[in-house]
C-alpha cells in the first residue's frame, strides 16, 4: 500500500465523516425512540435543538460529497500512473475487486443524501415537524450505507497493489473481458439505443400524466439505462472509436471535460426526478416543479449525448 | 445571497479582532508550509521526469555481490541480437569524488562515432571535437561544475587523481549547459579513454549498456529475456525508474502530511477551545439576535459565513505568501529535505507548476477540517437559550 | 390578541436547584392594550414576557397570539413570529456599539433580505420619527444616551410590529430621559399595537393611558 497526499487528504475526511455522521446518528436514534412533538418535556426540547446540529453535520457531509467524488476519480487517474498498465482512473478503480462497488456506492449515497436534504427542506417548513422521525430513521439507514462506502474507500486504497499488473479500460470495457459487469457487453447496439429513447419516452409520457409513482419509476429506469448506453454506445460516438467504451476518460481535457457535463445533467434530471417524487408521494399536495426540473435536465442529457452519434453521422454518413 | 448576512458575519469577525486574526494568522502558516512542501515537491517532480525522459529505456548491469561491477564489452553484440533492440551503446562512466570540496562529479566518456544516447550529448559532440580533445587532454564541463572548481581555485584544468595515485591534468575546453539544471550540474564530459585512464578500467569494460527498443510496450519483455540471458546483470527500465521516483515523492510528501495533520489537529483543539469558550459579550449578542427574531439556522449561517471568510483568507494569503517564497525565493531550507545533501548542491531554479489537482487538494486537507471544527462549537452557541438575556 | 392558559414555569426541574419562577398563571390581553407588570425582581415578570415572545416554552400550559399556539411552535417558526409581530426593547438597549446607527436598526431584518430600497425608506422614516435623521451613520458610541434609547426604539419598530415588549426599560435612565420614553410609548400605543412594559418604576403605574396594571409575586398574580 502506498500513500500519496491525495490519499492522505481522502482518510482524513472519511474519518472526520465518520466521527461526526456518528454523532448525527446517535441523535437520530434518541429521536426515532423519544421524539414527541406535544411534549412539553425539558428532553424534546433538547431533541428538537440536537436535530439541528445532526442537519448542520448532514448538510456539511453532502456539500463535500459531491466534489469529493470528482476528487477521488482524479485520485485514481493519478496513481494511474503509477500502477502499470492502468491509463485511467478506470483501471485502477477495477484492480481492486470491490472497486466497483465502492463507486457504486458513492453514487448512490449522493442520491440518499440529497433526499434527505429534500425531505428535511419539507420538514422545516412544516409546522409540526411532521417528517422528523421519518427523516431520521432514513439517516439510521443513510449512516450504515455511508459506513459500508468509507469502509470500502478505506481497503480500496489500501489494497492498491503496484506490482500487480492491471487492465486498462480498453480491455475491461470490452466483451472480452471477464470483470464483474462484461455480460452487459453481450447486449447489441440496437437494443440499447432503443431503450434509452423508449424510457425517455416513458418519462415524457410520465410527465404528462404527472402520476408521481410513474415518475419515479421511470427515471430509476431511465438512470440505469442512461449509463449503460453511455458505455456501450454514446461513448464511443465521444471517442469515435468504436472499441473505446471508457466511462471516465471522456472527463479529461482531450474531450473539453464534457464528461462533467454528461454527468451533472445526468444526475440532477434524475436526483430531481426521483427525489421529488418519492416526496410527493410522503408529502401530498405539494408543488410539482420537480418534474420541471427533471424534464429540462434530463432532455439537455438526451440531446448532448445524441449529438454526438448525430454529428459523426452527418461528417461520415455511416455509424461506426 | 443574503448580502445583508454576509456584510454581518464580517463585521462580527472584526468585532472579536484579536481572536479572529489570530486564527487566521496561525490558519495561514498552516497553509503556508503545506502548500510550499507540495509546490516543491510537485516542481521537484516536473525536473526529475523531464529528466527521466531522456534517460535510456533499458539499462544493463551487471551485479557482482549484489554490487555494482563492469560490464564487458563483448555483450553488446549478444544483445543487438536480441528480437526487437534497436541500439545497445556501451557507456563509460563514474562518478569522481573531489574531496576538498565534498562532492561527487559525474564524469561521461564520449565517443564521438558512437551514436549518442542523450540528445543534449549529441549537440554537444557535435559542437566540440571530441577527437582534439583526446590529443589535448581536455574536457566540457557542466555550469555547476565550473563553479564549484572555480569556487576551489582550479580555473581552467583540474587534477584528477589516478588509482594508482598519479596526477592527470586535464583542461576544461568549454561549459556546457543541459536541457534540465539538475543534468548540467554535476557532469564531466571527456573522451571515453580519458575516462578509461582516471577510473583505471581496461579497453574491454564498460560501466553498463544502454538498449533502445522500437516499441516502448516490448520494454517489459526484452527485461526478462535479458536477465534470462545473462543472470548476473541487473536490468532497469524507464518506468521502474519513473514509478520509484515518483513513489519516493510521495512517500517523503505523505511523512510531511502526516506531520501536518497532528500539528493541523492541535490547531483545530486550539481553536476550539477559543471557540466554545464564549465570552459573555457573544453570548448576549446571539440571546439579542434571537430575541430579534433570528433563527437557529440563521445565527449558524452567520457563524459558518465567518468561518468561509477566515478559510479564504488563510487559504488565499497561506498560496500566496507559499508562491511567493517556493518560487521567487526559491524556497531556501526546505527544499534540502527533498533534495539531500549527498550530491552536488544543485543551484537549480524550481520550475514554476500551478495546477488545479494540487491546488485541490490543499483545499481538501485544510478548510474542510477547520469546518468540521468549528460545527459543535457553533451549533451550541446558536441553540443556546435565549431568555437570559430578558434579564 | 395574546392569551397566556395556565402557564407554568420551572427551572432546572427534577434537579436540587429547582425553581418555579411561574405558577399557573393564566392572562389574556386585548389587541392595541398597554399593559404594565408591575414586580419585584425575582417575581417572574421577565420569564413571562419571554413566554410571551416565544422565547422560550412552558413547563405546562399555553400560549396563543391570535389563534397561533406559539408555545407548541418549532424554533424556526417562533423567531419568523418575532420577526413579524414583535419589537423588543430592552434594559441596556443591546445595540452594538462599533456599527453605526443604520446597521444596528436593520438587524431584526437581516435574515430576511429584503429588498434594500424599501428598507432604507423604511429606516429614513423611522429615524425622522424620532429625530435622528443626521445621525444615520453615526457609530453607536459615540451617541449620547439618549440617542442610543431612540436608536433601540427605531428597531423594536423597523418590522412595523403589533407588539411591543420592554423589559424594565427605564432602570437606567435619568428622569427627562424616561419622561422622554413615555412620550413615545404614548404615541406607539394611539397607533394602536399592544404593548406590554415590565417594570418597577412609579412613573408606569398612574399614567392615563394604561390599560392595566398586572402584579406579580413570586410566580403568582397578586392583583389585577
Amino acid at each position: 500500500m502506498f500513500l500519496t497526499p491525495e490519499i492522505i487528504a481522502l482518510y482524513t475526511l472519511d474519518i472526520i465523516f465518520l466521527v461526526f455522521a456518528f454523532f448525527a446518528f446517535v441523535i437520530s436514534v434518541q429521536i426515532v425512540r423519544y421524539w414527541d412533538m406535544d411534549s412539553t418535556d425539558e428532553r424534546q426540547y433538547k431533541l428538537e435543538k440536537k436535530a439541528i446540529l445532526a442537519a448542520t453535520i448532514i448538510k456539511y457531509i453532502f456539500v463535500l460529497k459531491i466534489p469529493l467524488l470528482i476528487f477521488f476519480a482524479f485520485t485514481c487517474d493519478k496513481i494511474s500512473g503509477v500502477i502499470t498498465g492502468a491509463m485511467c482512473a478506470a483501471g485502477v478503480v477495477n484492480s481492486v475487486s470491490f472497486g466497483l462497488e465502492l463507486f457504486v456506492f458513492k453514487i448512490i449515497n449522493l442520491y440518499v443524501f440529497g433526499f434527505w436534504l429534500a425531505l428535511h427542506v419539507k420538514d422545516m417548513a412544516d409546522e409540526k415537524l411532521s417528517f422528523t422521525k421519518l427523516k431520521f430513521s432514513i439517516f439510521i439507514v443513510a449512516f450504515i450505507l455511508l459506513v459500508i462506502e468509507i469502509l470500502y474507500e478505506i481497503s480500496f486504497f489500501s489494497s492498491l497493489d503496484i506490482d500487480k499488473i492491471v487492465s486498462c479500460c480498453g480491455t475491461l470495457f470490452s466483451v472480452a473481458s471477464s470483470s464483474s459487469f462484461s455480460f452487459i457487453f453481450k447486449i447489441p447496439n440496437p437494443v440499447v439505443v432503443s431503450a434509452f429513447y423508449i424510457t425517455f419516452s416513458m418519462l415524457i409520457i410520465a410527465n404528462f400524466v404527472k402520476k408521481d409513482s410513474i415518475f419515479l419509476i421511470a427515471n430509476i429506469l431511465f438512470f440505469i439505462v442512461s449509463i449503460l448506453s453511455l458505455i456501450l454506445f454514446f461513448g464511443t460516438y465521444i471517442y469515435e472509436l468504436p472499441t473505446h467504451h471508457c466511462p471516465f476518460c471522456f472527463l479529461q481535457r482531450d474531450y473539453y471535460y464534457v464528461g462533467y457535463i454528461i454527468y451533472i445533467t445526468l444526475f440532477m434530471g434524475t436526483f430531481s426526478g426521483i427525489s421529488g417524487s418519492i416526496l410527493a408521494m410522503i408529502v401530498p399536495n405539494q408543488k410539482k416543479s420537480f418534474y420541471k426540473t427533471s424534464m429540462i435536465f434530463n432532455i439537455i442529457y438526451v440531446l448532448i449525448v445524441s449529438t454526438y452519434p448525430v454529428v459523426y453521422y452527418i461528417k461520415n454518413g455511416v455509424w461506426l | 445571497m443574503n448580502h445583508f448576512l454576509i456584510g454581518f458575519s464580517i463585521s462580527s469577525l472584526l468585532r472579536r479582532g484579536s481572536k479572529s486574526f489570530f486564527t487566521i494568522f496561525i490558519f495561514t502558516i498552516l497553509i503556508f508550509l503545506l502548500s510550499s512542501i507540495l509546490f516543491i515537491s510537485n516542481s521537484i517532480k516536473e525536473e526529475l521526469f523531464i529528466t527521466l525522459k531522456s534517460l535510456p529505456q533499458i539499462t544493463v548491469q551487471k551485479l557482482q555481490a549484489g554490487r555494482h561491477k563492469n560490464i564487458e564489452i563483448s555483450k553488446v553484440d549478444e544483445l543487438l541480437k536480441l528480437n526487437g533492440v534497436q541500439s545497445a551503446i556501451p557507456r563509460v562512466w563514474g562518478y569522481y569524488y573531489f574531496e576538498r570540496a565534498g562532492v561527487n562529479f559525474s564524469v561521461v566518456g564520449i565517443d564521438s562515432f558512437d551514436k549518442q544516447y542523450k540528445k543534449s550529448f549529441q549537440q554537444i559532440v557535435k559542437d566540440t571535437d571530441f577527437d582534439e580533445l583526446s590529443k589535448n587532454n581536455t574536457m566540457v564541463v557542466g555550469v555547476g561544475v565550473k563553479r564549484v572548481l572555480e569556487e576551489n581555485y582550479y580555473k581552467d584544468f583540474f587534477n584528477f587523481v589516478k588509482p594508482n595515485g598519479e596526477l592527470k591534468k586535464i583542461k576544461i575546453a568549454s561549459t556546457f549547459k543541459g536541457s534540465t539544471s539538475l543534468e548540467s550540474n554535476d557532469i564531466i564530459l571527456m573522451p571515453k579513454d580519458l575516462v578509461l585512464e582516471i577510473f583505471g578500467m581496461s579497453k574491454d569494460e564498460v560501466t553498463d549498456i544502454v538498449l533502445e527498443v522500437a516499441n516502448p510496450k516490448e520494454i517489459q519483455t526484452i527485461s526478462k529475456k535479458i536477465k534470462n540471458l545473462f543472470p548476473d546483470t541487473r536490468v532497469i527500465n524507464n518506468s521502474d525508474l519513473r514509478v520509484s521516483y515518483q513513489n519516493i515523492f510521495d512517500y517523503k510528501s505523505g511523512m510531511f502530511l502526516a506531520l501536518f495533520i497532528v500539528s493541523a489537529f492541535t490547531f483545530f483543539m486550539i481553536v476550539y477551545d477559543k471557540a466554545s469558550g464564549l465570552s459573555s459579550e457573544e453570548k448576549r449578542e446571539i440571546g439579542i439576535l434571537k430575541a430579534l427574531g433570528w433563527k437557529i439556522d440563521d445565527i449558524l449561517k452567520s457563524k459558518f459565513f465567518e468561518a468561509f471568510i477566515v478559510s479564504f483568507i488563510s487559504f488565499l494569503s497561506g498560496i500566496i505568501l507559499s508562491l511567493f517564497f517556493v518560487y521567487t525565493l526559491q524556497a531556501p531550507i526546505l527544499r534540502d529535505i527533498f533534495i539531500g545533501y549527498s550530491r552536488l548542491k544543485p543551484d537549480f531554479d524550481l520550475p514554476f507548476i500551478l495546477d488545479f489537482q494540487t491546488l485541490s487538494l490543499l483545499f481538501f486537507l485544510t478548510i474542510p477540517l477547520y469546518i468540521a471544527a468549528i460545527i459543535i462549537p457553533s451549533w451550541r452557541v446558536a441553540s443556546m437559550n435565549a431568555d437570559e438575556v430578558m434579564r | 390578541m395574546i392569551e397566556c392558559k395556565n402557564i407554568t414555569k420551572i427551572f432546572n426541574q427534577n434537579r436540587p436547584d429547582e425553581q418555579s419562577a411561574l405558577k399557573d398563571i393564566s392572562l389574556s390581553f386585548a389587541k392595541g392594550e398597554f399593559i404594565v407588570l408591575k414586580g419585584a425582581s425575582g417575581s417572574g415578570k421577565s420569564t413571562l414576557l419571554a413566554l410571551i415572545a416565544a422565547l422560550s416554552k412552558p413547563t405546562l400550559g399555553e400560549v396563543i397570539v391570535d389563534g397561533k399556539r406559539i408555545s407548541k411552535m418549532p424554533d424556526n417558526f417562533t423567531a419568523l413570529f418575532r420577526r413579524e409581530n414583535i419589537g423588543f426593547i430592552f434594559q441596556k438597549y443591546n445595540l452594538i456599539p462599533t456599527l453605526s446607527t443604520y446597521d444596528n436598526i436593520i438587524v431584526p431584518m437581516i435574515p430576511s433580505n429584503p429588498d434594500e430600497k424599501e428598507l432604507d425608506k423604511q429606516v429614513d422614516k423611522l429615524l425622522e420619527m424620532f429625530f435622528i435623521t443626521d445621525k444615520k451613520n453615526a457609530i453607536i458610541k459615540n451617541l449620547s444616551g439618549g440617542e442610543q434609547q431612540r436608536v433601540a426604539i427605531a428597531r423594536a419598530l423597523i418590522n412595523n410590529p403589533s407588539i411591543i415588549i420592554a423589559d424594565e426599560p427605564t432602570a437606567n435612565l435619568d428622569a427627562k430621559l424616561s419622561l422622554d420614553f413615555i412620550d413615545i410609548i404614548k404615541k406607539l400605543k394611539s397607533e394602536n399595537r399592544t404593548i406590554i412594559i415590565a417594570t418597577h418604576d412609579p412613573l408606569f403605574f398612574d399614567l392615563p393611558f394604561v390599560d392595566r396594571v398586572i402584579e406579580l409575586k413570586n410566580g403568582e398574580i397578586v392583583c389585577f
